[in-house]
């Protein structure tokens, strides 16, 4: 078998020579790479959603990656040894997503892998991780890793849990918006996990949710479903994904006309869609809760900027040379932060290669609180490495004159709940 | 009078069209398929099916022969030699498929950054099957096989003779194949697979035309040269002794008459493009019980996919068989009357489905080909992933922006809608005309179609309700 090209490999070539160029004293150091005991790069195996339904936050997941490894090697990579991205397409698909593993384990001899985010893939993928005895690192926002469903192998560093993000939100629309909630959501695992969540925090904050609205995941059409809203409803809490939902937010609008409860969704609905579309009027005034602010705010830290300059996109979280092109905001900050953990967690591992994997794992386990800072940039984070996942401030923002104007940060506090697991008690 | 109708004719195809045009209101909504699913695309729908539907009432005012002069091909009086270009360009398409080959083994792992899916699919499978069926012979000239066999091997005997004619009936088997292996294959774009894929379908194809001839194999069993030839029927352009223009389907009725087997082969194209849509949609996932929001991937899919493929290859076929069914009956039943042959008539109507299957290819395709010829661009600044920055776009994206602007969105939508009725609009003018064929008296022209006129109008709201459906793949 011929080595794989990568393109990445190439410019990393560059890097490289670069950094003999450093070391030989011709260019300054903070330029150049460390000499290092080994000067191979760091192989990072990126699990790509490249094709398949993942293939819009895959584009974005792959901008990120790109602009963090950049910045990485810039700053003279990990332990002084280069960063190397390797991709693999899992087709955001369960089985290749566990083929992927096996190719970065057993082909590409990759320290790690990463980046997954379709839950569904991470759940077909992490026991081979564990079998493989390779550290993967996800990016999913699932509740699988915390629920203590995967191993010791799977961590999740850099985003904040489905379970978290939901309840944390409870404080803010029970003293705020209302406490009797109606909540539409599809009526699959996705939208069971904001119900069940959120049902459990509302009630701890004195509050109810009145009626439960499952919409089958085929459905294209809604209005039938709105009569069954309680006229009682302070708040109607959706959390609809897929193509139809410009449909239901059209629809909705049509069925309340001006006169409306608050209304209260979760980004993830209109994630990559420009909140300023036409048709998307009737969201005016209304809430969303996002992992990190898509349009930047008037008090926009340094962190954010640069953050966003790194990736490519504007003040409105869309791509600086296709403006139409809305990234997926709430989601791809967790490339960019996972990386530096594995960098963070490399480094204090002091790790050399494969056999130092349980001494990377046992690093990041050690890590507890990551402030905000260029590394950081959505904010600080709180690591739990008994259940393997991170929490951190979720932001809420209101719909104001076709912008997402922030509203409420919700504590780090406000998202914790008790640890479901300890994986550092399995063995490795 | 004659020239008065033909005017007439172009008018009432124009007007079919405009009018599927002009019924699309100023809408404008909110990304592509839920900015689809706000377009009022059952006015769209209608209107493109009563454009076919009007464009029938027409021809039933034509008197027989007189459509013939629509496909009456227009002399352009210039020669087109591209003999030189026949020995060249064919062995540059050798070396270039030698090189896709190679950068899938050893390229970017990354089907985005990787030239052999990128330009097999992309360019080969969406556009040149547009271009090959539409504008010229590409083909002719991008044969990968043919050319370096030629100049390895000049003498086109095999070693084997096969005397017998088996049509292209193989060929037929072998596209079944393929078609399985790009819709039901769990990783058609992975670089590896699909290079492991291409080069061993050279080695059989080398094979074959070294041991059984090439011209046998090329006629009988090459899938792609018996697909490319077949549809390169609807051409608009054939060059002679000089270049003839005609409207598409017109070198139809110069050529000799096709065989069972091609027929089998044009159903298997319409049904195989209509199935990659329908499997996408909501709809026939909801019928496996799959949720779209939640799509398992395609490893989990191969068996129910590829069995949807093959039903959907014989449904069709059966459709179509009564659709002609009913037709000859129609016109047997009358007394004193020429019977028409069932067989005949199954394979001539079926070549009139090739403008369907075309343009739905064209309609299917359009967006990701695209967002993909974008990933080609820049992916050719460096072919090589050398780190070579030949166009300088290297550091480019990929601009889908326009996939999130509905007044954009609206317009791509019109264009896939409108090629998929003028296709049909096509279709219709062609059976007429094959019909003519086969009947000599208005009353049994119009019988004749009875079948048929009801699966093309069918056929119109299929195509274009799966543009306008959700879809979850």
């Amino acid at each position: 078998m011929i080595n794989k090209i990568n393109r990445r490999t190439a410019l990393l070539g560059l890097g490289a020579g670069t950094g003999a160029l450093a070391a030989a004293g011709v260019l300054p150091r903070s330029m150049g790479f460390a000499q290092a005991q080994s000067s191979a790069p760091i192989k990072i195996g990126f699990q790509k959603h490249a094709t398949g339904i993942g293939a819009a936050y895959g584009r974005w997941y792959g901008a990120t990656t790109d602009a963090a490894v950049k910045r990485i090697n810039d700053n003279g990579g990990i332990n002084g040894r280069p960063v190397e991205i390797v991709t693999e397409d899992d087709g955001t698909d369960p089985s290749r997503g566990a083929e992927a593993l096996e190719k970065f384990a057993n082909q590409h001899d990759c320290d790690v892998a990463f980046g997954t985010l379709f839950s569904h893939v991470v759940i077909g993928s992490a026991p081979r991780a564990g079998e493989l005895k390779i550290p993967y690192f996800v990016v999913s926002e699932g509740h699988h890793v915390a629920s203590g469903g995967l191993n010791r192998y799977t961590l999740q560093p850099g985003i904040t849990d489905v379970k978290s993000q939901v309840i944390s939100m409870a404080p803010f629309v029970a003293n705020n918006l209302g406490k009797k909630v109606t909540m539409i959501y599809p009526d699959f695992a996705f939208g069971h996990d904001h119900r069940d969540f959120f049902t459990q925090a509302i009630e701890a904050q004195g509050g109810e949710v009145v009626a439960k609205i499952a919409i089958p995941p085929t459905e294209t059409t809604f209005t039938r479903y709105f009569p069954n809203i309680p006229r009682e409803t302070e708040v109607i809490y959706h959390v609809m994904v897929g193509p139809a939902v410009l449909t239901f937010v059209k629809e909705l609008g049509e069925f309340f006309g001006p006169s409306r409860p608050e209304i209260f969704g979760f980004i993830d609905s209109l994630e990559a869609v420009d909140i300023n579309s036409s048709g998307l009027e009737f969201l005016e005034g209304t809430y969303f809760w996002e992992g990190m602010p898509r349009h930047a705010q008037a008090d926009q830290t340094e962190y954010d900027k640069a953050y966003r300059a790194a990736v490519g996109v504007n003040e409105r979280g869309a791509s600086i040379d296709d403006p139409a092109n809305v990234s997926t905001f709430a989601h791809m900050f967790g490339c960019w932060e996972t990386l530096n953990i594995i960098k963070a967690g490399m480094e204090s591992a002091d790790y050399q290669g494969p056999q130092d994997r349980t001494k990377l794992i046992e690093a990041v386990e050690a890590v507890t609180d990551m402030p905000e800072s260029e590394d950081h940039p959505q904010g600080d984070k709180l690591f739990n490495g008994k259940t393997h996942q991170t929490f951190g401030k979720q932001y809420i923002s209101k719909v104001s004159e076709g912008r997402l104007v922030l509203e409420h940060t919700a504590s780090i506090e406000d998202g914790l709940y008790e640890d479901e697991v300890d994986y550092t008690t399995q063995s490795f | 009078m004659r020239r008065s109708q033909e005017t007439f004719f172009a008018v009432a195809v124009a007007v079919a069209v405009i009018s599927h045009l002009a019924a699309a209101p100023a809408f404008a909504h909110a990304a592509e398929q839920g900015f689809v699913l706000l377009l009022p695309t059952t006015a769209y729908i209608t209107a493109g099916t009563l454009a076919v539907a009007a464009t029938m009432l027409l021809l039933l005012v034509l008197k027989p022969g007189q459509i013939d002069r629509v496909f009456r091909p227009y002399d352009a009086a210039f020669k087109a030699r591209w003999t030189w270009s026949l020995d060249v360009v064919p062995l540059i398409a050798s070396v270039c498929l030698g090189f896709l080959i190679l950068i899938g083994f050893a390229g970017p792992s990354d089907p985005q950054e990787n030239l052999l899916p990128l330009t097999l699919w992309t360019v080969w499978w969406m556009a040149f099957f547009v271009v090959q069926g539409l504008v010229f012979n590409v083909w002719q000239w991008i044969n990968p096989w043919a050319g370096l066999h030629r100049l390895i091997q000049p003498d086109a005997a095999g070693v084997y003779q096969i005397h017998k004619d088996p049509s292209v009936w193989p060929a037929v088997v072998v596209f079944l194949g393929f078609q399985g292996f790009v819709l039901a294959d769990a990783a058609p774009n992975d670089p590896d697979r699909l290079a492991a894929f291409a080069l061993g379908y050279s080695v059989f194809t080398f094979l074959g035309m070294s041991l059984f001839g090439r011209d046998f194999w090329l006629r009988h069993v090459e899938c792609f040269t018996v697909m490319f030839n077949l549809i390169g029927s609807m051409r608009v352009a054939r060059s002679g002794i000089t270049v003839n223009i005609g409207l598409p389907g017109w070198q139809v009725f110069e050529t000799t008459r096709p065989s069972l087997s091609h027929a089998v082969f044009v159903l298997v194209i319409l049904a195989s493009g209509s199935f990659d849509g329908l499997h996408e949609t909501f709809w026939w996932l909801d019928q496996l019980g799959v949720n779209p929001l939640e799509y398992p991937g395609r490893s989990a899919m191969i068996w129910k996919t590829s069995v949807g493929l093959y039903a959907a290859i014989g449904l069709l076929t059966a459709i179509f068989a009564g659709a002609v069914f009913i037709g000859v009956l129609a016109v047997n039943r009358s007394k004193n009357r020429l019977p028409v042959s069932f067989a005949e008539a199954f394979v001539r109507f079926s070549i009139t489905l090739l403008p369907i299957a075309i343009g739905y290819h064209f309609a299917h395709y359009f967006v990701t080909f695209m967002v993909q010829i974008q990933f080609v661009i820049i992916n050719l600044s460096d072919p090589l992933a050398a780190g070579w920055n030949l166009l300088g776009l290297n550091s480019t994206r990929v601009k889908v922006g326009f996939l999130a602007v509905p007044e954009t969105v609206k317009v791509v939508w019109i264009i896939q809608a409108g090629v998929v009725v003028v296709s049909h609009i096509l279709s219709v003018l062609l059976c007429h005309r094959t019909a003519e064929l086969l009947c000599n008296n208005k009353r049994d022209i119009v019988k004749l179609q009875l079948g048929l006129s009801f699966l093309m109008v069918a056929y119109t709201i299929f195509g274009l309700w799966l543009l306008a459906s959700p879809r979850g793949v």
